[in-house]
């Protein structure tokens, strides 16, 4: 539930409990004040009454005149007679109709009788009064809930619209991108410390990670020194006389570890590189062409394993980096083959969205969160673990998704070019 | 030919020295920006070898400098750098060709020998080895009168093999020359041999002496029988 919403419930639930209550009493006192007023006037009268008895002698007349209406009757003396008030309605003759009204009735003795005295006086007045109160204390609380309602709507998403530009750059928020998180400008307190707080934590973390990025690229740049130097001696070495059999693998084991050595090194500064966002010089590449050619660069892999290659390519024009196609599909076709068997089986099937390449391999699934991760690898791989994490880093770069799924004992990587293209051409704005 | 090889890395330099130097190559070093501004503005040469970062000075100004007094030398970038700007930036300055540190020193020799081919006026496009001609332009072998018909891969190799003739190549750096260093075949050298079987059987058959010597374990060696 969001904030304002939750907030919104609090207050009008509050509101509307308040609101009821305290109508509840206000009708109640002002109900009371006027029905007390009218009682003291059925009570002046009455005293009128006694008062005109007292002097002649006699009842005054009986009759009805304006909203108030006097009757007597001879009562037996005997009776327990009480004086009291109460609610009736009575027929207002200058009106000609029924109207309620509050009546006292009360004793008077008239030479010896008794007689009870009825003094009704018209409610409609004060029932009115009432009425039109409760009217306007009704619409003043509809009216406040609405200005509540509205404040709340219009004021707090106002209020609120920083914090949901913040949240919207924390979520867009990475590493490897070059642009800050942006302050946005607000007039409140909290959400300027929260932006501040933000804004630096972000700058902190990119320093950090800036620092750690530099430290890879620079390590791995001292390193290709000394591999070259390692490299030209042994060189040197092998024109210096004949060897040994035995003389001659340890050099070639050499060889391969500082091969080795140098290719991972090179990764390691193409992943950063990658990551760094620092691959520019993008051309529409022909990838059905470059399949083809990388096949063909693989042919003599292939027929050492003894692999049966199937492709099925349609024309398909991507733009991307150059080297990094090359090593896209580098990485894909020698995965395929390494990890394959002999009498193996690779197909790659490329069509407008989509390029798959299958092969056949071991006969479990790898760990579909974990292929793509830096050094993982299975025990039975020579390789580095690192192709698959460099594949998928090129296709991050480009937006494009590269799935691994285990299929009818197929290790089968996707691509899907459908959201990067998207992208990219709303970026040129075609 | 006469070769300039600027690298700060001193036991570097000495490895490629000791490699070009026979056979009437002259080479000369210099080991920072300073001294190597020096002898490009005052000598000339077949090639320069260039590593970019040099105490003193960034290597890419060397080039400029090169280029900017209209020096016909050949350039060879040879870089840790492994940029592709830089590798474009090089090309763009008019490099003649890029190397990446590190390298097999036979791959040096046959970029180097390349470039001073294409760069030199006289005589041009042929490569000749005893009885062994090859006109680079046409892609053709001839031993003696015979043409001889090689694949792709057999012409490379061969065109390799000669450029680092009385050296031992390794089988990681013939690997490398024939199908880059994107592909890591450092499992499967066994398939070179037959490339270079291939090879040396369509040489012996032409009429050609058997100048590929097998170095068991190292790799090979095209050597003058």
């Amino acid at each position: 539930m969001k904030l304002s919403a939750k907030y919104n419930r609090v207050t009008l639930i509050a509101s509307i409990i308040v609101f009821v209550f305290t109508g509840v009493i206000y009708y109640s006192v002002i109900h009371y004040i006027l029905t007390d007023q009218l009682d003291r006037d059925l009570e002046i009268e009455e005293d009128e009454i006694v008062a005109y008895v007292q002097t002649n002698g006699k009842l005054p007349q009986a009759g009805s005149f304006k909203e108030q209406k006097v009757s007597y009757h001879l009562i037996d003396p005997e009776r327990d007679f009480e004086r009291r008030y109460f609610y009736n309605d009575y027929f207002n003759e200058s009106a000609q109709k029924i109207e309620p009204g509050r009546s006292l009735i009360s004793t008077v003795k008239v030479s010896g009788k008794l007689y009870s005295v009825t003094v009704t006086k018209s409610r409609v007045e004060s029932e009115d009064l009432v009425r039109i109160i409760v009217l306007i204390t009704l619409s003043v609380t509809i009216l406040l809930l609405i200005t509540l309602l509205l404040i709340n709507r219009f004021i707090l998403n106002n209020i609120w619209k920083p914090f949901y530009g913040i949240l919207l750059q924390m979520k867009a928020f990475n590493l490897a991108d070059k642009n800050d998180i942006r302050i946005e400008s607000t007039k409140i307190d909290e959400f300027a410390e929260l932006n501040t707080a933000v804004a630096t934590m972000s700058l902190r973390v990119k320093q950090d990670y800036r620092e750690l990025k530099s430290f890879t690229d620079n390590a791995s740049h001292e390193m290709m020194t000394p591999l070259a130097v390692i490299n030209s001696k042994l060189d040197t070495l092998i024109q210096t006389e004949t060897f040994s059999d035995s003389q001659g693998e340890l050099i070639e084991d050499i060889y391969v570890a500082v091969g080795k050595l140098s290719r991972l090194n090179q990764t390691l500064l193409m992943l950063a590189k990658i990551e760094n966002n620092l691959i520019a010089d993008q051309e529409m590449i022909p990838l059905d062409n470059l399949i083809r050619q990388k096949t063909r660069q693989f042919q003599e892999l292939l027929q050492l394993h003894n692999i049966n290659l199937r492709t099925d390519l349609a024309h398909k024009q991507i733009n991307m980096n150059k080297h990094l196609a090359d090593m896209l599909i580098n990485n894909l076709l020698s995965n395929a083959i390494r990890h394959n068997y002999k009498d193996g089986q690779i197909f790659i099937q490329l069509n407008d969205s989509q390029l798959i390449v299958s092969n056949t391999g071991l006969d479990t699934a790898l760990i579909a969160d974990k292929v793509f991760e830096r050094f993982y690898k299975n025990t039975a791989s020579e390789g580095m673990g690192l192709g698959l994490a460099i594949s998928n880093q090129i296709c991050n770069l480009y937006h494009f998704k590269l799935n691994y799924a285990y299929q009818n004992s197929q290790h089968i990587f996707t691509v899907s070019f459908l959201e990067g293209e998207l992208q990219s051409y709303s970026k040129f704005g075609v | 030919m006469k070769i300039l090889l600027i690298e700060d890395e001193s036991s570097l330099r000495e490895s490629i020295i000791t490699y070009f130097t026979d056979e009437g190559n002259i080479c000369e070093t210099a080991a920072d920006y300073k001294s190597a501004i020096e002898k490009v503005n005052i000598y000339n040469y077949d090639c320069i070898l260039l590593d970019l970062t040099l105490p003193g000075g960034d290597g890419m100004e060397i080039l400029r400098a090169i280029k900017k007094i209209n020096k016909k030398d050949g350039v060879l970038i040879i870089s840790a750098r492994h940029s592709l700007d830089d590798k474009l930036d090089g090309l763009n300055l008019g490099a003649d060709d890029y190397l990446v540190k590190p390298f097999h020193l036979s791959e040096l020799k046959a970029r180097v020998t390349a470039i001073v081919r294409r760069k030199s006026y006289n005589g041009s496009n042929i490569i000749t080895f005893n009885e062994i001609h090859i006109d680079t332009q046409a892609m053709s072998v001839k031993i003696g009168d015979n043409v001889l018909i090689l694949t792709r891969k057999e012409y490379d190799l061969l065109v390799y093999f000669i450029a680092n003739h009385s050296k031992v190549t390794t089988k990681s750096a013939i690997a490398e020359h024939l199908w880059g260093d994107e592909i890591d075949l450092s499992d499967h050298f066994d398939f070179i041999y037959t490339h270079i079987k291939n090879l040396r059987k369509k040489l012996v058959e032409a009429g050609c002496k058997d100048y590929i010597k097998s170095m068991y374990g190292v790799g090979y060696k095209f050597e003058n029988v």
